[in-house]
This record gives structure tokens, sequence and C-alpha cells, in this order.
């Protein structure tokens, strides 16, 4: 194995990584999952040693959080990474003690394979990325006959400075960073799951009839599933219950964009831009075709090219700030902190992920049975949602922190109101 | 595979009811030989509170009692400061002594810093004038040099992390370098404490600028970068 060598250990964090490590606790973990499953048992040896193996290739893995006298940091981190059997807990927070300090988790169990990793240093995009290249070298190790096929970043492929790049920092326009004002969103209340537990529902649906339905609808298969997300809310939560006063407030869906697709970089950092649906829900006359129609709208609107260097540009302005540079990371700390729990948290109704659809060589597919991706659930976004398609499955996970499973239910009725067959997986939070 | 007749979907479980509504599932008997996602295993411990709260309620107690006895008697000197200084340390030594996730460079550095601004609150505000300065003079000095021996040796011994300690080495080198200064202006009077431990911060300096000097330029440019 090459070993490589970097003139510099250490990596500052991205301009979207920057809040996490303010803002995450116990509670608001910021972490997310990828996973896979293959078609026999994980063996624990073989993944340590592909784990091993995958963070030497990818130095802005290998890394732990530091404060410097200004800004968090990420510093090379020696220790011992350790693979783990998969916990209840989904998307936790990731303890110390564990795992030596690292700001990601392999996880086995069975036939899974997970990573957890926390959203300062990569996003769904990048994540994907280590884990392609974690299962490509866990199958070699177990003597597969596997090839990359330019598919895969291998353990003998150099790291390269583009892939650990601050895109936003590269792609933004000084001269367009307006801000705009956001009103709160529509929070989707529940009984709180005790001991901090999250809740995962994942349905599986055909990939090739879920995009004959939305192509039907005229749709994209997200702007589908968006509008039948934000349909679900309202006939649970708001219709004919529009006098509540919380109910007055838009639905206001949460749809990370990934910037890969409209600007030429290849980091494996954070470099998502977000669009969000927002629709005043308090009327009884609401059909889901008005609905799709602001969803696709919304989809419209928040893919102009202006507007996503707009938010991007209005994220940098912020961090180029220069007094809150120069204000020591102490004070920086609660300044943000509040700041975010003023501004920034009561924004999003529901978060809606897609990752899109996940590529494997051909002499992996064999191997892998289906992909999924969670992320975590808080105290103010209750439920959160993260789609993966992969061959013919097109996997919906929801995640909840609260204890009950109407959106859920009515999301996956929908379907089979419809005659498209859906399989169920859960964790079974409520037993515990 | 299960099947919920309500919500007419199959379930990828053993279980007995529907994830989605809760209504039983109709089926085959298991086939999944183990359940997906694995059973919530509870880590959370019942002694620690119980010790916690007792030791809170006895500090506060005395806490009271030392200022009420303090303020009865009433001769213009609060010497109960002394022991709720204690008190209050004790409780800085257990949560950033013990508790934390920080090393040891760090708690030693941490812990003697405080150490030392309450020892000297105390030499300024209840030695009697004729005694007052043996904060300034004697402990701030020599504590930094212990502390300053104590992070070289454990930079010494423990070398594989040495990177993790460099910072806080480096910043008690640098308030080593203040016990000087306010000799120089005489607030401090008796000086070979103040000047033992400047030279000693110099030695060690030159020592890790010696042998590290990538690492020490690194971890300051880490450390402040904007």
């Amino acid at each position: 194995m090459v070993k490589h060598k970097f003139p510099s250990d250490w990596f500052r964090l991205d301009n979207a990584a920057k809040i996490f490590p303010v803002v995450s606790n116990r509670k608001e973990t910021n972490t997310f999952r990828v996973q896979v499953e293959l078609t026999e048992a994980v063996e624990k040896d073989f993944l340590q040693l592909a784990a091993d193996a995958v963070l030497e290739r990818f130095p802005m893995f290998k890394v732990r959080l530091k404060n410097g006298l200004f800004w968090h940091y990420l510093d090379r981190n020696e220790r011992p990474f350790l693979v783990l059997p998969l916990k209840h807990r989904v998307c936790g927070d990731l303890n110390p003690k564990e795992n030596n300090g690292y700001l990601l988790q392999v996880y086995y169990r069975d036939n899974l394979i997970a990573i957890e990793i926390f959203h300062s240093l990569a996003d769904a995009s990048g994540a994907f990325v280590l884990l392609k290249t974690l299962l490509y070298e866990y199958l070699l190790l177990k003597g597969y006959p596997v090839t990359p096929d330019n598919q895969i970043l291998t353990r003998d492929s150099t790291s390269t400075m583009e892939e650990f790049e601050d895109a936003q920092q590269t792609y933004f326009d000084p001269k367009n960073h307006k801000h705009v004002h956001e009103e709160k969103g529509f929070l989707i209340p529940g009984t709180p799951i005790a001991d901090l537990n999250v809740g995962l529902i994942a349905g599986t649906i055909s990939t090739q009839k879920l995009s004959e339905l939305a192509r039907s609808y005229g749709a994209t298969i997200t702007e589908y599933l968006v509008a039948v997300a934000m349909n679900v809310i309202y006939v649970t939560q708001i219709r004919y219950r529009e006098h509540l006063k919380q109910n007055a407030l838009p639905v206001k869906i949460f749809i990370p964009v990934n910037m890969r697709k409209h600007f030429p970089s290849k980091t494996l950092r954070n470099f998502s831009i977000f669009l969000k649906t927002n629709m005043k829900m308090n009327r009884p006359d609401i059909t889901f075709q008005m609905i799709l129609e602001h969803t696709k709208e919304s989809f419209r609107l928040g893919l102009e090219k202006d507007e996503l260097i707009r938010k991007m540009s209005e994220n940098v302005a912020f961090e180029k700030n220069l007094f809150l540079r120069l204000t020591p990371l102490i004070l920086k700390k609660y300044a943000m902190r509040i700041g975010y729990y003023l501004l920034g948290a009561r924004l999003n109704s529901m978060s809606f992920s897609n990752v899109g659809k996940v590529d494997f060589p051909k002499s992996m597919e064999p191997y892998i049975d289906n992909v999924a991706a969670a992320v975590y659930a808080g105290r103010m976004n209750t439920v959160n949602c993260a789609l993966v398609s992969y061959k013919d499955k097109f996997k919906i996970t929801f995640t909840r922190s609260i204890m009950e499973t109407t959106i859920e239910r009515e999301f996956f009725r929908t379907f089979t109101a419809m005659g498209i067959p859906v399989e169920i997986e859960s964790n079974f939070v409520e037993e515990y | 595979m299960k099947h919920c007749d309500k919500c007419n979907v199959e379930v990828r479980s053993n279980r007995k009811y529907c994830p989605l509504c809760h209504q039983s599932l109709s089926g085959e008997t298991p086939e999944l030989p183990k359940e997906i996602y694995p059973e919530f295993v509870t880590l959370r411990r019942e002694v620690q509170p119980f010790m916690k709260k007792l030791l809170t309620v006895a500090s506060i107690l005395a806490i009271v009692v030392l200022l009420t006895v303090d303020l009865i008697e009433a001769d213009g000197k609060l010497f109960s400061l002394i022991p709720i200084g204690a008190i209050l340390y004790f409780w800085l030594v257990v949560r950033y002594g013990i508790l934390t996730k920080q090393n040891a460079a760090f708690r030693i550095a941490f812990l003697t810093t405080i150490l030392i601004l309450i020892l000297n609150l105390f030499d300024q505000n209840i030695t009697d004038p004729t005694h007052r300065g043996w904060a300034l003079n004697y402990v701030t000095p020599l504590l930094l040099l212990a502390d300053n021996i104590a992070i070289l040796g454990i930079i010494l011994i423990k070398r594989i992390n040495y990177r993790d300690y460099l910072f806080y080495l480096l910043t008690i080198l640098f308030f080593s370098l203040i016990p000087l200064i306010l000799a120089f202006f005489g607030i401090i009077t008796i000086v070979w404490p103040s000047v033992a431990t400047f030279s000693a911060a110099i030695l060690i300096l030159l020592v890790i600028v010696f042998f590290f000097p990538k690492h020490v330029k690194d971890e300051i440019r880490k450390r402040f970068h904007l």
C-alpha cells in the first residue's frame, strides 16, 4: 500500500461545517448514516482491515475536532479506529470514548455495514464515496473478483487537494449575497421518545413504479415525494384545525441540493445548498394537485443558478465577516448558538434529503442487496426523511424523535392505496 | 415476510405488530434469523447521580453555614472565603480534573491556572498586610515552574501523542513570562522564584523549538488560523 504523505495534517472546517460543532449536542446530533446491506454476513476482522486502509486513503476523514483560538479545526488523529457492532440508536452522538475522537463510525451487524458520520466532515455524497471505497476494499479482502471500473477511489489512488476543498469558497459570488429573511416553519408535534432514541421506519418501493407514478403527475420523483409528504402533513396535522395558532405557520420542507451536479467540483466535504417549499396550509380546500404545483414551482425557483449562488454567497459572506472572525471561539460559540436557536432551528418542518441513485461497479453488484441513508431527528425537526435508490430498490427512510408514526403510516399508505407494494422495516423503538 | 392487512404492507421482521399502525401482523412463521436493527441497551448508570446530589447538597450546606457563622462573628474579615474557595476548587477538580475528556496537559494547565488565581485572591484580600505577597512572590512562579516540568515530562513519556500536549505547554510557557514582568515593575518583591521560572521556561522553549521546530510552528498556525 502506498503511504500518502501530506504537507499539512490539519484541515479548516468548510463553510457549512462551521456551525455544526457549535450547535450539536446529545439531542441535536447532526449526524447521518449511510448503510449498505450485503447478501451475506459481514466479517468484522476484514471490515476492520478495510476501514484502516480506507482511512489512510482519506486523510480528511482520519481526523478529530479541536478548538483553535478563533475556529474549530480538524487535526490528524493517530489513534486506532475501531469498527463497532451496530447500536440501537440511529444517528446518535459520536461518543469520543468509543471511537477515539473520530467523527465517523463504521458499524456492522449481520449483513449490514453502516457509516455514521458527523456533518462537519462531509455531506451524504462524500459519505457515499467513503462507503463505496470501504465496501470495495472489504470485498477485495474477502477475495471476491471485484474491479473498481473508475467508479471507486481505491486505496492506491492518491488523495488530491480537490477532494477536501471548500467548494463554497470557490464558487461563491461576492456581488450576489443578499440576505433574505425567512419566517418560522410549522413543526410536527409529538411525544418525545425516551432516552433520546430515534425511531427508524424504512419503506422499499420499486424505483421503476415510482418513476412511472411521478411521471404520470408530470414531476420528478423527488418533487412527487415531497408533495406527498406535504400532503400527509396537511391531512394529518393541519386540515380542519386551521384556527390553531401553530397551524398558521407555513409547512417548509428542507431539501438539500447536491451542488456537485451544478458546479464542477469533486470535493468530498460539505457542498450542498438547500431549497425549501413554503406553503401556508391553514385552509380546508387544498388539493394534492395544488401542493404538487407549489412543490414544482419551489424546485424551479430554488434550482436557478442565481439563487444557488446567492445562498452560497450569503453563507460565505457570513463567515467572512471580519468582526465574527476576530471574536475568540469561546465567545463566538455562544453568539452562534444563540443566533442559531433564535433564527435557524425552527425554520424547517421536515428535512428531505435525496441522495439519488447510487451506482456500484458491475462486479460488486452481486454482493449488494440494498442501500439506505438516514438523518438524525432532533427536538425541532421531529421527522426527517432520506431517499436512496439502488437498482430497482427505492428506499425511503424516515427517522423520528417522536412516538407517533402518523406521518410514516399515511405516507406509505398513499402508495399501497394505489396498488404499489411497499416493504417496511423498522428498528421498533417503541418496544424499549 | 409478514403482512399488515390494515396498511397493506410487507414487514421485514419477526415481531408481532406493524411498526406503522401497531395492529397484529399476519404471515408465516419467522424467517429472519435476527432482526435487522439491534435492541436498545441502556447505558444509564443509577449510582453516580445520587453521589453527585449528595455532594452538591453538602457543599451548599457547608457554604451557607460558613458564611452565616462568619457574618454573625462580624470582625470585618471573611475567613470563611478560604474554605469556600476550597470547596469550589474541589468541584473544579472533579469537573475539569476527573470527569473531563481533555488530556492530562489540559487538566494540569487549567487547574493550576485557576489555583494561582484563587491563591492570589486570598493573598490580596485576607492575609494581613505584613505577610502579604506570598502568593505572588512564591506560589505563582513556582507553580508555573512545576507545571512546565510536569507537561514536559508528559510529552517526553507519552511521546506518541505529544502533539496534543504541545499547545498547553506553549500556553504555560507564555504565562511563565508574566512573573518576571511583574518583578520588573516592582509588584513582585522577591525576585529569585520568578527568575528561576523564567529561565526554566526559556530553556524548555529552546528544547522544544530545537527538537520539534515544525510542530511548534504548525501548532501555532492551527490554533490561531482566522
